[in-house]
């Protein structure tokens, strides 16, 4: 059961993962209208780039979220050597 | 199938564990008698085991990939195998030289190249679609795709190779996750009509090396891999995950090792060589047990975050890395089955 947080935060990893891949591929991808102007093209690239970068640091926030809370919650009772 | 496709499933299997099980221990011996031992430093004291394994793991996959080519006439194998055979000789450079920090991941992106060059001759090799349960297939997008193909070797191989520091972690973390694999492309194979068995069967030498060297790599070990033997696997891995077309369940596997790397890059802040890292995670006590590191700036790897519910021994510690695996694969199998099963 120790290991039970730990196994949570797994969970969520692989939750994240599934639903931000769904979301990139079919909503970020896919996004607009046929471009028809290199700045219309420029504008679109740079949407889609901000959202995925979006994504990316939505996974990285939660997952340094859960563990620094995950850490702070043991380090206080942490193990160490009785020698 | 018929009865030579049932042989040919078994041959891929036996033939590449059998060259493991004869070919190994001559092989340690060969090793120890020039020298090539490392300490294993989780015991008191080190104890000395032969390093690197790897070049007979990449022979027993090489042979193992071999039959199912000739014998599916498939160039699944020559893909994976080039791939994996690029990772093998970065990991074996760095074994033998010790690369950067930072020029192994680079280098292992040739592995990708390697890989998707093979598109160039077949272009069946993968489709450029991710399939998600429920939602099924996502639209074409073979650019994307095939950039995060090439990116997919660096990034797997690399986080094979970080969970491969205790004995018999790496070979119990091969071993699941490629049995995991093999369920999610037998799944897609038993469900998909026309999908090519040699698909199924290009999975089969990954589990059988990993079956194999775990003989000799669990608790206490009487082998280590090295970069060469982790990378290759780790390579392989993802190449069948791409030719298999079960990306999605082959990521849900190894999500452990995907937290491990997260954890050690964004505490490290970037790629470091690890025998360069100011301060370690985790520590033996007097009393032969390891204890999570209490420095602010010790980098949080999943180990010390293990260690931080309780010190264990090694082969404890490994047995909490192998239960966090298999939760891992559970998921990759529901999630296998939930995308495929009709």
């Amino acid at each position: 059961m120790k290991l039970a947080p730990l196994i949570g935060i797994e969970a969520v990893a692989f939750l994240l993962i599934i639903a931000e891949t769904v979301l990139f591929f079919d909503f970020v991808v896919p996004l607009g209208p046929i471009p028809h102007s290199l700045t219309d093209y420029t504008g679109l690239a740079l949407l889609k780039l901000i959202l995925i970068i979006a994504l990316v640091a939505l996974w990285f926030v939660v997952m340094v979220g859960l563990t620094r809370l995950y850490v702070r919650s043991r380090i206080a009772t942490a193990p160490k050597p009785s020698t | 199938m018929g009865l030579a496709d049932v042989g040919l499933l078994l041959l891929s299997f036996i033939v590449p564990f059998l060259i493991l099980i004869f070919g190994l221990p001559p092989f340690l011996r060969l090793l120890t008698r020039m020298g090539k031992v490392s300490d294993d430093v989780h015991k008191r004291p080190p104890s000395k085991v032969p390093e690197p394994a790897g070049p007979m793991l990449f022979a027993a996959a090489l042979v193992g990939e071999a039959l199912v080519a000739a014998g599916f006439h498939s160039w699944i194998p020559v893909a994976v195998m080039l791939g994996a055979g690029v990772a093998f000789l970065v990991g074996l450079t760095d074994d033998l030289f010790v690369l950067g920090g930072k020029a192994k991941p680079l280098l292992l992106l040739l592995a990708g190249f390697a890989f998707v060059g093979v598109i160039a001759i077949r272009p069946d090799l993968y489709q450029p679609v991710l399939t998600f349960p429920i939602l099924g297939d996502t639209a074409p997008h073979s650019i994307i795709y095939t950039v995060l193909a090439v990116v997919a070797f660096p990034v797997v191989a690399n986080a094979f190779n970080m969970m491969d520091a205790f004995n018999g972690e790496i070979s119990w973390f091969a071993l699941l996750t490629s049995l995991a694999l093999l369920v999610g492309v037998v799944l897609h194979a038993a469900y998909t009509s026309g999908f090519s068995l040699a698909r199924v069967a290009a999975t089969l030498p990954l589990v059988a090396v990993a079956a194999g060297f775990l003989i000799f790599n669990r608790y206490p070990s009487r082998a280590f891999d090295g970069d060469s033997g982790s990378l290759m696997l780790g390579a392989m891995f993802a190449g069948l995950a791409i030719t298999g077309g079960v990306e999605i369940a082959a990521i849900i596997a190894i999500v452990p090792a995907i937290l491990n790397s997260f954890y050690t890059l964004s505490s490290i802040r970037g790629f470091v060589e690890r025998r360069k890292m100011l301060s370690r995670p985790t520590y033996i006590g007097g009393d032969g047990l390891l204890y999570p590191s209490t420095e602010p700036n010790a980098p949080n790897t999943l180990i010390r975050l293990i260690l931080l519910g309780g010190a264990l021994s090694e082969k404890d510690l490994v047995k909490s890395i192998i239960y966090l695996t298999v939760v891992a694969c559970l998921f990759s199998f529901a999630i296998s089955a939930l995308t495929w099963v009709q």
